[in-house]
């Protein structure tokens, strides 16, 4: 993946040389046929096409400005209720990440949006126990966090 | 005897793409440099002919699923529809037309009809050139 990109960027530099043009236009328009070729010609390397997991990155940002805004209010309502009517419990989240900096991506996201929090991560990195302010179903909670953000990043790194 | 065919591999992921977009530069200069929808559109074929020797002819029609005859009577329509073009606008057949725009990061440039032209004549050479080659290939 990071060959492909640095080829793009070598293909744009390529196109500058060949136009003695070095101006950022020149690169923007080295780059977008740098791209095009690449999209086309994807098939010959032998990880998937690069724009991809870029692509997905930006998807999981959306997705955590989503949960931020949506799980604020939750909170919100939370605190503005006159009686405290709440749940609070910690439970154990198997996960399928296994690299270093997914399981902490993972743990930061669910730590920034209110309502959850990481407590800890197990020894052998396959199950991370959260906090959560209300839990009614400890099963909806874990498929929620399973479906959207350990997908999203399993979409970014897979 | 099959061989490892490695090298040739690893070093068409590379040239390839350097011939394409040289073959893109060659294409646009074509207006005030040397260059030009023919030798534009014959190396865009040489790095198809790179891509067939590599590889074979299976994989090169998996990218480019295109019958090349077809792409032939394409670009012939696209330099006959310019032509026809500058009929529509009272002019004599194959009258151009050019204007210069101002793009936000690409700076001034100037658009002219004339491209278009090109485009077919890139799309026939190509067309041409994969058509023999491909021909030739599948006759054993």
């Amino acid at each position: 993946m990071a060959f492909q990109m640095l080829l793009n960027i070598f293909l744009a530099f390529t196109y500058m040389f060949m136009k003695t043009n070095f101006t950022l236009g020149s690169f923007v328009v080295g780059y977008f046929w740098g791209f095009v070729f690449l999209f086309i010609f994807r098939k010959l390397f032998n990880t998937r096409f690069y724009f991809h997991p870029v692509y997905a990155t930006f998807k999981l940002m959306l997705l955590f400005l989503k949960a931020l805004v949506q799980s604020t209010f939750g909170v919100v309502m939370l605190i503005v209720k006159p009686k405290l009517d709440i749940k609070p419990g910690i439970f154990a989240l198997p996960i399928e990440l296994r690299k270093d900096w997914e399981i902490l991506l993972l743990s930061s996201l669910i730590s920034l949006t209110p309502g959850t929090l990481t407590v800890q991560v197990s020894e052998d990195n396959s199950v991370l126990y959260i906090h959560a302010i209300n839990i009614d179903d400890v099963k909806e909670e874990i498929d929620g966090i399973k479906n959207s953000f350990e997908k999203a990043i399993l979409e970014v790194s897979r | 005897m099959k061989t490892n065919n490695v090298i040739l591999e690893t070093a068409t992921r590379i040239l390839l793409f350097i011939i394409l977009v040289f073959a893109i530069d060659i294409f646009f200069a074509g207006h005030y440099y040397p260059g030009g929808g023919f030798i534009g559109g014959l190396i865009f074929a040489g790095a198809l002919v790179l891509l067939l020797i590599t590889y074979d002819i299976k994989t090169v029609a998996k990218f480019l699923p295109f019958n090349y005859l077809v792409v032939i009577a394409v670009g012939l329509l696209f330099a006959v529809g310019t032509g026809i073009g500058g009929l529509l606008f009272g002019k004599a057949f194959l009258t151009h037309w050019f204007t210069y725009v101002d793009f936000p990061i690409l700076g001034k440039l100037s658009l002219h009809t004339a491209v278009l032209f090109d485009i077919g004549v890139v799309l026939v050479v190509i067309g041409t050139a994969m058509a023999i080659i491909q021909t030739i290939g599948e006759s054993d």
